[in-house]
């Protein structure tokens, strides 16, 4: 017999701020929530706090593997680095210890490996697996065993199209089977089974009849973009870069199989594909992260790649934000050593910064909001947050070409708005852009041209978008 | 070949030994200008070889890889390694010829193999790089005077190496030319390129000599790092199997608490090690160390003088003609310990768990540190050189205990380091038998604050502090600690 969930009279405070004040809650049988609201509300600590105190799985907003010594040394070019020591399980062998610890079949989940498109990924290394097939991989552990009851934080996040609703499907289907679920997410496309909707309200928890009722973070008002970014950045060559015929193989794989892509110096690209198409290694050879760009038809910024240049003159030139820079992020540093790292390209550590950029950090951090958070360390901030230090961190050099790979991820809908709101401006000064994003619904405005692969391959090409947003 | 350190007069010896110099950063401001344009051939594509590589072409320069036709033909793991990565990559003969510079990353052991098939290769007034100097210091190798033979050494391993460069930082590295073999004065600019193409300029530079690098090496390998971890170790473990603390437990204590405990030198050296402990565990862990000094002593300084004698590498060397007979079956040895076959138990051990209920393993880890370096300087080497080769290194090799334990630790250094592991283990062992008798689970198995209530004299405690904090490995380390900045967490396991 399902019992009810009670919570009574919960205080947390953090930095001497108050985040939940007496806040109680009472989860009744056959509820399934989304738990919205506004980033920092307390919304991640509360559901971890349930998992902790009931019989509960919790799926964190972030995903974690060890080698095979137990250790998460990592730096995010690992991938893209080929050397013969096998350094991490590999996915079949890590679903088959999984399901050994926690006395599940592997046959049982067969389907839904198939549905993620995941079966092709088995004998891949964790850490060849991009970080939307990470997030898959999290996802199929944690609904695998089938809880009482089910907590997610962010389930969407990176997650493509296909996968999503590959994701709500299974969810609905374990909402009949006597799951519970309890999303935290300020997503719109929910399961068909969500039924109940909550948000913390000053510190109080607050249910709502619709999702639609859940307040967001509030349109942000807008700031002049600081002046040192409407400099338009000095370009002598026409193309921004040029791929020709650009194979990468992986021992027998093919992960990128002849692509072809030239971009000019102001254009705005969107680039698309599935989870694992090779997104995020076609960009590793624009910004100088893989060793196997040497030997390739690859001009960047004028230059043939190989020709005596160094990855750092290359970094130089690019603002660059993903998902896997932002995972593989140095835990100690603070904000504004984040921000100040973007000098020098390095991740989170620098020589000496100049009055100038000391500067230009304060000016970026007042216009990002981020001015009060200076000090702290940057994994303590909510997700959003960091997002946003990190994008900020990508623009700070005022870079001729900005590489954004899901810089959207984490953050919610006027924060995804508003941030595209500045890329557009930005781009109104001469940047150029090459910008990846699942969802049409959070795209800047002013995208003129899109690339779109699948297995690895160019899909298809499009100039002249009038209205991405369409 | 005769040892080339022996054939030294004393005052040449001394010089030698004593170069160790922290480098400015100023002195990096040309870059890798030096090798801009120039060929680059790196001989072995193993974890140095390969990562190493891969900074240098990342730093703009041109780099081939030069390896053993069989290992070609049978597209070994060095081969993969570089074709995997695009790099060019060829025989001796064919790529050997067009090197300005050829970078020896090959085992220490087949050094004088593989620069014999070199060398007659190498075209008039190349350079040739090592990252170790045991090949041209106790060998005796002589090179063609026309080649310039310089040295750089960074000090961690491979996959650190890259690593750290990507995150547009670097590990510490250690320089050095040799002064029979600089006939056009390019040595330094080169070794300088070459550094700054490592990324080792942003981490702290010394500057050395063949003779400081290799005397200082062997000492603090054959020591602190491999002998006295093996020793302390193994003997932790058996003291607490023999006082009835579960095995398990004792394999894992023993196994994680070397990585964890030494994991506090990186920030803090031993002060900062010492002071993880509560004040009374301090004081023991204090107590212990000095007494242990003073058994160890003489060991240690002999272990020193075979090593500037040359005995050490003469004996070893007989080992290495006569098929590598001792280093084998003291390998076997090792690997029939119980500590190495007692699998680490399935236990939750905490951080802090690891300090308070191992006050030993402190013990041994400051004495150990403390003598390595306090008897290199008494031999004319350098405080800096010596700090590198006793407190900077001991993290990483406790780093391979954790891996896999013993076994893992005498893989992964040199046959040399683990050669000099098993004389001083085997010696080390009987001197420390009588010590072993006095000590009990206090110390090692259980929480040493246990039942205790935590005050302790204050007098006493305040001269302990002072003399932990201002031994020299501690006013040496402080300096080249801050040129390391960006350090990583301690890890738990």
């Amino acid at each position: 017999m399902p019992k009810s969930i009670h919570i009574d009279r919960l205080n947390l405070a953090y930095a001497g701020k108050s985040i939940w004040k007496d806040l109680s809650w009472t989860i009744y049988p056959n509820e399934h929530y989304v738990l919205g609201g506004k980033s920092g509300s307390g919304k991640t600590s509360l559901g971890k706090y349930l998992a902790a105190h009931h019989d509960a799985v919790y799926i964190a907003n972030w995903y974690q593997f060890t080698n095979l010594e137990g250790d998460r040394n990592f730096y995010y070019q690992q991938r893209y680095n080929r050397h013969q020591g096998k350094d991490t399980l590999t996915v079949r062998a890590e679903l088959t210890h999984y399901a050994q610890k926690e006395g599940l079949d592997i046959r049982d989940i067969q389907h839904k490996l198939q549905a993620f498109g995941y079966e092709e990924m088995l004998d891949s290394q964790l850490i060849e697996l991009s970080s939307g097939e990470h997030k898959k991989l999290q996802l199929i552990k944690g609904l695998w065993l089938k809880p009482t009851l089910l907590i997610i934080d962010e389930p969407y996040t990176g997650l493509d199209k296909q996968s999503r609703k590959v994701l709500n499907e299974w969810l609905d289907e374990l909402a009949t089977e006597g799951v519970q679920l309890i999303l935290i997410t300020n997503d719109e496309q929910v399961p068909n089974s969500i039924n109940s909707y909550a948000h913390i309200v000053e510190g109080k928890l607050v249910r709502e009849e619709t999702q639609d009722a859940l307040i967001q973070d509030a349109v942000r008002q807008q700031k002049n973009i600081p002046e040192f970014l409407k400099v338009i950045p000095h370009t002598d060559h026409e193309y921004m870069f040029q791929l020709k015929d650009v194979h990468i193989k992986y021992g027998e794989k093919e992960v990128l199989k002849g692509i072809d892509w030239e971009v000019k110096v102001g254009e705005r690209w969107l680039l698309q594909g599935a989870n694992g198409s090779g997104k995020s290694t076609l960009l590793s050879l624009i910004n100088g992260d893989h060793p196997q760009s040497y030997g390739l038809d690859i001009t960047l910024f004028g230059k043939k790649r190989g020709s005596g240049e160094s990855i750092w003159d290359i970094k130089e030139k690019i603002g660059m934000i993903s998902p896997e820079m932002h995972w593989y992020f140095d835990q100690q540093a603070t904000v504004w050593h984040t921000l100040a790292s973007g000098f020098y390209d390095s991740i989170g550590w620098f020589i000496d910064v100049k009055f100038q950029e000391k500067k230009q950090i304060e000016e970026l951090m007042n216009f990002f909001d981020l001015t009060e958070y200076k000090d702290q360390l940057l994994h303590s901030l909510p997700l959003g947050k960091q997002r946003l230090a990190l994008l900020a961190r990508s623009i700070i050099k005022n870079p001729p070409l900005l590489v954004l790979d899901e810089p959207c991820q984490g953050l919610d809908y006027n924060q995804a708005r508003y941030f595209n709101d500045v890329v557009d401006e930005l781009c109104q000064y001469g940047k150029t852009l090459i910008y990846v994003g699942h969802y049409e619904s959070q795209l800047p405005k002013g995208i003129d041209h899109k690339i779109e692969l699948a297995h690895g391959q160019v899909k298809a090409i499009e100039h002249n978008i009038e209205n991405v947003l369409k | 070949m005769a040892n080339y350190f022996n054939t030294l007069p004393i005052r040449e010896q001394l010089n030698q030994l004593g170069i160790a110099e922290f480098m400015d950063s100023a002195e990096f401001a040309d870059g890798v200008e030096a090798l801009k344009g120039k060929k680059i051939v790196i001989v072995g594509c193993g974890a140095q070889g390969l990562n190493q590589g891969l900074n240098l072409r990342d730093s703009g320069l041109d780099v081939s890889y030069a390896l053993r036709k069989e290992a070609i033909e049978q597209k070994r793991d060095s081969w993969k390694n570089a074709t995997d990565n695009n790099f060019n990559v060829g025989t001796y003969e064919e790529l050997i010829p067009t090197a300005d510079l050829v970078i020896n990353l090959t085992p220490d052991k087949q050094h004088t193999s593989v620069i014999n098939a070199v060398m007659p290769l190498m075209k008039q007034g190349a350079t040739l790089s090592y990252s170790h100097g045991f090949n041209i210091v106790e060998e005796g190798m002589q090179i063609r005077p026309d080649i310039t033979v310089i040295m750089v050494a960074p000090k961690c391993p491979g996959s650190e190496v890259r690593a750290e460069y990507l995150r547009g930082f670097g590990v510490p590295t250690l320089i050095a030319v040799h002064p029979e073999n600089d006939p056009q004065e390019k040595g330094w600019p080169e070794a300088k390129a070459y550094c700054v193409g490592t990324g080792g300029h942003r981490a702290g530079v010394l500057k050395s000599s063949f003779v400081a690098e290799v005397k200082s090496d062997l000492m603090g390998e054959q020591t602190i790092l491999c002998g006295l971890l093996q020793t302390g170790s193994i003997l932790s473990f058996d003291k607490m199997v023999e006082k009835g603390i579960d095995p398990g437990y004792a394999s894992k204590l023993v196994q994680y608490g070397v990585e964890v405990i030494t994991e506090a030198l990186k920030h803090g050296g031993v002060s900062g090690m010492m002071d993880r402990l509560s004040n009374p565990a301090k004081v023991k862990a204090f107590e212990l160390s000095e007494e242990l000094k003073d058994i160890m002593r003489p060991l240690f300084q002999k272990h020193q003088d075979d090593i500037m004698s040359g005995h050490f590498s003469k004996t070893m060397m007989e080992d290495w003609a006569n098929g590598d007979a001792n280093l084998l079956k003291w390998r076997a040895e090792t690997g029939e310990t119980a500590f190495e076959k007692t699998p680490a138990g399935d236990v939750k051990i905490d951080e802090q768990e690891y300090f308070d209920n191992y006050v030993l393993m402190s013990a041994f880890i400051r004495a150990g540190v403390e003598l390595a370096f306090e008897t290199m300087v008494q031999a004319g080497i350098k405080p800096e050189s010596a700090y590198y080769e006793s407190l900077h290194e001991t993290p990483l090799i406790a780093n391979t205990i954790a891996r896999k334990k013993l076994f893992e630790m005498n893989r992964v250094i040199s046959d040399t380091a683990e050669y000099g592991c098993y004389l001083f283990d085997q010696a080390c062992k009987p001197l420390l038998a009588d010590f072993m008798k006095k000590i009990d689970t206090d110390v090692v198995g259980k929480n040493y604050n246990e039942g205790k209530d935590g005050s302790v004299d204050n007098i006493k405690l305040v001269q302990i502090n002072e003399k932990l904090r201002n031994h020299e490995v501690e006013v040496v380390g402080r300096k080249l600690r801050k040129a390391m900045t960006a350090m990583k967490a301690i890890k738990t396991v």
